[in-house]
């Protein structure tokens, strides 16, 4: 599926009489990628790039003033033959050349033409920034003079062995810092907290300042110039940035990849300062909490910013100097483009942008994932920001939704209607994207499915029983530890008191006496007897009693239950106090939870019938055991109170709370609590599958019926805009 | 003295009209432009042309009472007052009703309300629509005075040569008094000649002569961008070397808009020198050779539509193996060869004699394929007219290599003021407004049209056609009626024409291979009566001359256009069928086509088949029971095809704007 290349241009004439020469200031360097040669072209008073393939670089190689263009075609098509450049193909090159001020041809290009020039690019550069919105740069100042005076500082460790003291110095400070892994994450709560918001954004930029000096300072060490720094809307963050694209002309790639990976070098450094001086520090000082704050945002953000390959930030540049494949993004997309070309529409004249297999697959799988990850960039963010900032958050996702798909599907449709390469089917073509359309729709408005809507709840028990101690004693056996089930009327805890079976003792040996003394007695006296008689009826009563409490050194479950709350093992061997409590049994036929479902989420209880949706139970605890709710009931609309705790911010579940509440139970936003059965079978009792205890957090998934996707997200969407534009 | 300074003022000139370019829009900025037109172009509309016309009207009595002393005073007061810019409706009126005034005493012809209308819509840079017949040369006549005095230098483009002599001739009295100068150019004149005349503020001429001196002057300018910097040619050589022969391009004035600014604007015009190395005529011929050797369908497919051959993988192979016995460097290329071999065959099945090109003198002549012209000098570029030769067997001409091109869309875009006349402008309307940014005036006819459009015929095949058609003229002739029929190619002419001859139906052939006597010819097309005559003639033969009826004709029943085939274009069909009925003249047209027409086979062959398959036949089983599918069926395929030259038009002018802005010495 080669395109044609005719060898002939109607154009020739325009170009075959100049003797051209490369303006005396423009720079070729030499790089390899993936095996083949290219040649690149800088023009370091625009700072602009060319690459040209080798031939097309000896063509260029052979412009000297004095040859024409028709006598250089001559010689270079005579040595090479079919490779030589077509006379197209020349035109483009002495147009592409030309229009970049780079070539010096014998008519000086006008003034007014270089003017027009200039204020083209200037009108296109303004147009890329309002299109991307959500990287909106601002040019700042030349960083020269201050990198300069850095970069021979630091020159003596900017090498191989600098390289391998870093990565032993993190490692070094990794080791320091993760075994308090429990305490790193407890201080990432706070971190976030709005209290640290301003310390956050200070720490943020220096930390950001380092990352752009590294990659300048590495830049220059390898020869580079790094003429401008700036500073990047990112996403409403301003975030720093240098032009370091001198690098491109390195001719060595790893040099790339260095300056590429500068950055993230200086910034994990900083993070591995940080992590000591957080290890060393104490709690509740503000250094203790800045290095937290450094360490987090140079360490986190990195890897997850800047390493990602995914967008244009260092990740990609690295990328796409490791697999040799300049301009991946764009060539990614553009063979994307090609296949749907050549397959939707079957196009013949299609050129790919690389001929190379193993570089179309690497492409087409980067395009597809740069793409799913574009979709899903665009609603994390529009979505996150919208929960922040409303009105701003809708303008960003209205402005990036214009930039990311209405204008590619306007320029889509522009080239359905008028593109010269579909002119002998565009019927057909116009037929296929509508069928396509059609396909999309059937499938996501016509074609029910699955509605899931989830919530989370906390189990509440209503029959909670404390188990105590019935008298003083030693504890001996231990039956059941808590989480464990038991049977009504089995043994929890078995106590002994040497006490008790002492008096036992004496009470059984008083009783036997008195019974020998009733026997005698009533042989001899019968008035005797009648006392005697009284005296056996006594002592088998206080026998009795001291059985009753003998009895009582074994706790038994009053009912069917899981034991919960004081492990009565830690009572082992001591000595326990009548009254005091042994534990708590709760009764899991009678388990229920507490529910809540965001206020945008729940309208549809009101509108279904319970046999119309399911419900799902599943515990934090045990997600892969799944309950099926009975009977639910609302309990209270549109209120703000947390049924428990554990589901707030603060408790480490899912709602904001407010800040000044201290039960932590006061939502932010407007909140449905509903109560569910759970239908729990013996069986699952028994075997205790299910081993939910009260207090413990419960997703719940709703099933409901089957609903084309779009107006599921219809639904959702108009749920979210309503909930966010009441509060 | 005054002759350095001309010549100078006159590269002065030319190289500000080169300099001029035409901005290149797209997308929303060029839907804006055409909104502009549109907005700026309210002003003048046809109501207010006619309020214009009748207000110059009122003017007449006083003129036409004045001596021709006092005219001349008038004349003369007027031009001053349009050379010093003034331009307010009141002066134009009072020029124009002057310019009608004169034209009446120089030549009899009182310019009618309508040609008023049309003077001024050309005053105002329209592309004017006029019926044929309408007094389309009075028109211009009127104007042209007007437009010399504003802009300075008017150039008036006519279809042919003889028009452009005859007119510059018949209407020189006119211009005379108005104090202007005129000219015009022909294939036959010498450079210095040329020039004396290009000085001139009124030059009538061919499209085709002027955009070829305009473009020797380019070569010969080279690539200085002032006049200062050029200063030293004018000096060094005397005569044709010193300098550009046209001082500039400043206003022009286009008749048959359409067909030059449209359907000829992309053939570009190429000055073209021999190549000194010959060695590439045996190569062609090898290449004829090898081609003839592929089978159709095995080896390679041919695309009609857009006239190339495409090699199949077994095809490659035979090249290959062919090639590989022949003796030569350019063989050994591989690409190169294929290409060769795939222009000798586009070169074999897509160009056909007759139809694509005549020999002429043992010489390869292209004919055009809208007008069933001749174009002489031209000839195709990139090795195809060498391949056409070859496989002719003709000896294969040096190989020429272009010095300079131009299509007429871009060097009538040069010009800062552009307007024209046409029978049939309607049609190219959005085309003239994105392309030139000029708007579309459609002025009423003098007299109703008493023109009277036959049904339409449909057959199933050519043959059936044919005989039909000859039939029909038969019947028609016997009324005693003049007849014309037009077709698409000199071939089909020369079908007609032994059809004819076989019925002993004396007629006349127009054609591309007659087109000296041309004018002759149709002035004699309008005979009526016993003697009544059949005139077959390509399409656009003869355009630019009437077809006047005498009495006999116009008794019985006037003329009867035949149109054998449908063509690529409305508009073309329109201007042929609007020769009959002109200035309110009775007359007919009836349009002939079969579903073997190429029309349906390039433009609609999936719905041609399921019109073969459906529709059934007529009675004789040859022709189609007319039905309105049939011939909607048709102007789908009309449609379809004036899209597609559309969008190669519009294909043309990118490349040439981007060949403008972005290649060094423009």
């Amino acid at each position: 599926m080669t395109a044609e290349r005719p060898t002939f241009s109607p154009f020739w004439h325009r170009v075959r009489a100049l003797t051209p020469r490369l303006r005396p200031h423009t720079q070729i360097t030499r790089q390899h990628y993936r095996g083949r040669r290219w040649h690149v072209v800088h023009d370091p008073a625009t700072n602009q790039y060319y690459r040209l393939s080798p031939v097309a670089h000896e063509f260029v190689g052979l412009f000297d003033g004095k040859r024409s263009v028709e006598e250089i075609w001559q010689i270079v098509l005579g040595k090479h033959g079919d490779l030589a450049p077509t006379q197209g193909e020349v035109i483009q090159l002495i147009s592409q050349l030309h229009n970049a001020n780079l070539l010096h041809a014998d008519v000086s290009p006008e003034t007014e033409q270089l003017l027009a020039r200039g204020k083209e690019r200037q009108a296109k550069k303004v147009k890329q920034q309002l299109i991307g919105l959500m990287y909106f740069r601002v040019k700042l100042f030349n960083p020269d003079r201050y990198l300069s005076l850095l970069e021979p500082i630091l020159r003596p460790i900017l090498n191989r062995w600098g390289f391998l003291a870093w990565l032993a110095f993190l490692i070094f400070a990794a080791s320091q810092v993760l075994p308090e892994w429990d305490l790193l994450q407890k201080g990432f709560g706070s971190a976030i907290s709005p209290a640290n918001w301003g310390w956050m954004t200070v720490v943020f930029i220096v930390v950001k300042l380092i990352h752009e000096t590294g990659h300048g300072v590495i830049c220059k060490r390898f020869g580079g110039q790094v003429p401008e720094l700036g500073v990047m809307m990112l996403v409403l963050v301003p975030a720093p940035y240098v032009d370091a694209s001198a690098c491109w002309a390195f001719n060595d790639k790893w040099k790339r990849i260095a300056v590429g990976a500068g950055g993230m070098i200086f910034e994990l450094f900083v993070a591995s300062i940080a992590a000591l001086v957080w290890a060393n520090s104490t709690p509740g000082q503000l250094l203790h909490q800045l290095a937290y704050n450094a360490m987090l945002t140079a360490s986190v953000s990195t890897v997850l910013f800047n390493a990602n390959p995914l967008m244009r930030f260092d990740g990609y540049y690295i990328l796409s100097d490791l697999l040799e494949i300049p301009n991946l993004m764009q060539r990614s997309t553009n063979l994307l483009k090609h296949y749907a070309k050549t397959i939707i529409y079957r196009i013949k004249d299609s050129t790919p942008p690389t001929s190379i297999v193993s570089e179309q697959w690497i492409m087409g799988v980067y395009g597809v994932l740069a793409m799913i990850y574009r979709v899903f960039l665009f609603f994390s963010i529009t979505l996150y920001v919208m929960g922040q900032m409303f009105a701003i958050g809708l303008f960003l996702a209205i402005w990036t939704a214009a930039a990311w798909f209405i204008l590619p599907l306007g320029s889509f449709i522009h080239w359905l209607a008028t593109h010269q390469s579909l002119a002998e089917f565009r019927t057909r073509a116009i037929a296929t994207s509508l069928a396509l359309v059609a396909a999309g729709f059937l499938l996501f408005g016509a074609v029910p499915w699955p509605d899931h809507r989830r919530g989370i709840g906390v189990i509440e028990s209503p029959a909670q029983t404390g188990l105590f101690f019935g008298v003083d004693g030693f504890v001996r056996t231990v039956h059941a530890r808590p989480g464990e089930r038991v049977l009504k009327g089995a043994p929890v805890v078995t106590c002994e008191s040497p006490e008790l079976e002492a008096q036992l003792a004496v009470v059984r040996a008083m009783r036997d006496d008195a019974e020998a003394a009733e026997r005698q007695a009533r042989m001899k006296n019968p008035a005797a007897a009648q006392v005697a008689e009284e005296r056996v009826r006594a002592f088998t009563d206080q026998e009795r009693l001291l059985r009753e409490r003998v009895e009582k050194l074994i706790v038994r479950a009053p009912h069917d239950g899981v034991l919960v709350g004081i492990d009565p093992a830690k009572f082992l061997g001591g000595y326990v106090k009548a009254g005091s409590p042994a534990g708590e049994l709760v009764d899991d036929h009678g388990l229920r939870i507490a529910a809540t479902l965001s206020q945008s989420e729940a309208s549809w209880l009101f509108e279904l019938p319970r046999d119309k949706y399911d419900v799902e139970l599943r515990l934090v605890s045990r997600v892969d055991q799944i309950v099926t709710g009975g009977a639910v009931r609302v309990v209270e609309a549109a209120q703000k109170k947390l049924p428990h705790a554990s589901l707030g911010f603060a408790g480490g579940g899912e709602y904001e709370v407010a800040a000044e509440d201290k039960s932590g139970t006061e939502s932010k936003r407007a909140l449905f609590e509903l109560t569910v059965q759970p239908t729990i079978s013996e069986d699952a009792l028994a075997s205790s599958m299910w081993n939910g205890l009260p207090g413990e957090r419960v997703h719940l998934r709703f099933t409901l019926p089957d609903k084309p996707l779009l107006w599921q997200w219809l639904d959702h969407l108009q749920k979210t805009l309503q909930g966010r534009a009441q509060l | 003295m005054s002759q350095a300074l001309t010549r100078y003022h006159a590269l002065f000139e030319s190289i500000r009209s080169r300099r001029r370019r035409p901005d290149d829009l797209r997308g929303l900025d060029a839907l804006a432009r055409r909104a502009g037109v549109r907005i700026r172009a309210a002003r003048v509309n046809l109501a207010w042309l006619r309020r214009e016309a009748q207000e110059i009207d009122k003017l007449a009595p006083e003129f036409r009472s004045s001596s021709d002393g006092v005219l001349d005073e008038y004349i003369e007061r007027v031009r001053d007052q349009f050379r010093r810019g003034r331009a307010e409706d009141e002066i134009v009126r009072r020029g124009l009703a002057l310019v009608r005034e004169v034209a009446r005493r120089d030549t009899g012809e009182e310019a009618f309300i309508v040609q008023l209308m049309g003077a001024l819509a050309l005053y105002h840079g329209r592309i004017v629509e006029m019926l044929t017949g309408e007094g389309k040369t009075l028109t211009g006549s009127l104007v042209a005075p007007l437009l010399a005095w504003k802009h300075r230098s008017l150039h008036i483009f006519t279809v042919n040569d003889y028009l452009a002599s005859r007119d510059a001739q018949s209407r020189g009295a006119i211009y005379a008094r108005c104090r202007c100068a005129v000219g015009a150019i022909v294939q036959e004149m010498e450079p210095a000649e040329r020039f004396e005349v290009y000085a001139r503020p009124i030059v009538y001429g061919t499209p085709k002569q002027i955009t070829a001196d305009w473009l020797r002057d380019q070569i010969r300018l080279g690539t200085i961008t002032s006049a200062w910097a050029g200063r030293g040619m004018l000096s060094q050589g005397a005569g044709e070397s010193a300098g550009p022969m046209i001082p500039g391009l400043r206003a022009a004035m286009v008749d048959e808009a359409d067909a030059v600014l449209i359907d000829e604007g992309v053939v570009p015009l190429i000055i073209a020198r021999s190549r000194r190395g010959d060695e590439m005529a045996e190569v062609y011929k090898q290449a004829a050779a090898l081609a003839a050797k592929l089978d159709m369908g095995p080896d390679f497919t041919i695309d009609q539509l857009r006239r190339k051959a495409e090699l199949k993988s077994r095809g490659e192979h035979r090249v290959d193996q062919m090639v590989a016995q022949i003796d030569g460097a350019i063989w050994r290329a591989p690409r190169r060869a294929e290409e060769l071999v795939r222009q000798a065959l586009a070169a074999k099945y897509c160009y056909t004699r007759g139809k694509h090109y005549e020999i002429v003198e043992s010489r390869i002549v292209i004919v055009d394929e809208y007008t069933g012209r001749f174009l002489a000098d031209r000839s195709w570029e990139h090795g195809l007219h060498q391949a056409v030769e070859a496989k002719e067997g003709l000896d294969v001409t040096a190989d020429r290599e272009t010095l300079a091109r131009m299509s007429f869309q871009r060097f009538f875009r040069s010009y800062p003021f552009l307007c024209g006349m046409t029978g049939t402008a309607a049609d190219a309307t959005g085309e003239i407004e994105s392309v030139y940014a000029r708007p579309v005036e459609i002025i009423p006819t003098n007299r109703p049209i008493a023109r009277a459009a036959w049904p339409m015929r449909v057959f199933r095949t050519q043959q059936g056609k044919w005989a039909a058609i000859a039939q029909s003229i038969e019947e028609v002739h016997r009324a005693g009626r003049p007849i014309l029929a037009g077709t698409r190619s000199i071939a089909a002419s020369e079908l007609l024409s032994s059809l004819l001859m076989q019925r002993g139906l004396p007629h006349k052939v127009l054609n591309a291979n007659f087109d000296k006597d041309e004018a002759d010819l149709i002035s004699g097309a309008g005979v009526g009566g016993a003697e009544a005559a059949i005139t077959v003639a390509t399409n656009m033969a003869g355009r630019g001359t009437d077809i006047k009826l005498d009495d006999a004709a116009r008794e019985a029943g006037g003329l009867h256009v035949i149109l054998t085939e449908m063509h690529g274009a409305k508009r073309i069909d329109r201007q042929f069928i609007g020769r009959a009925g002109r200035q309110g003249d009775p007359g007919s047209s009836q349009l002939f086509v079969s579903t073997e027409d190429e029309l349906l086979s390039l433009h609609a062959a999936p719905l041609l088949r399921v019109l073969q398959a459906v529709q059934p036949s007529g009675e004789n089983g040859v022709e189609i029971a007319g039905s309105e599918l049939v011939a909607r069926l048709f102007r789908y395929a009309q449609r379809q095809s004036e899209a597609r030259d559309r969008r190669n038009r519009a294909g043309v002018l990118r490349q040439d704007d981007w060949i403008d802005k972005y290649l060094p010495g423009s």
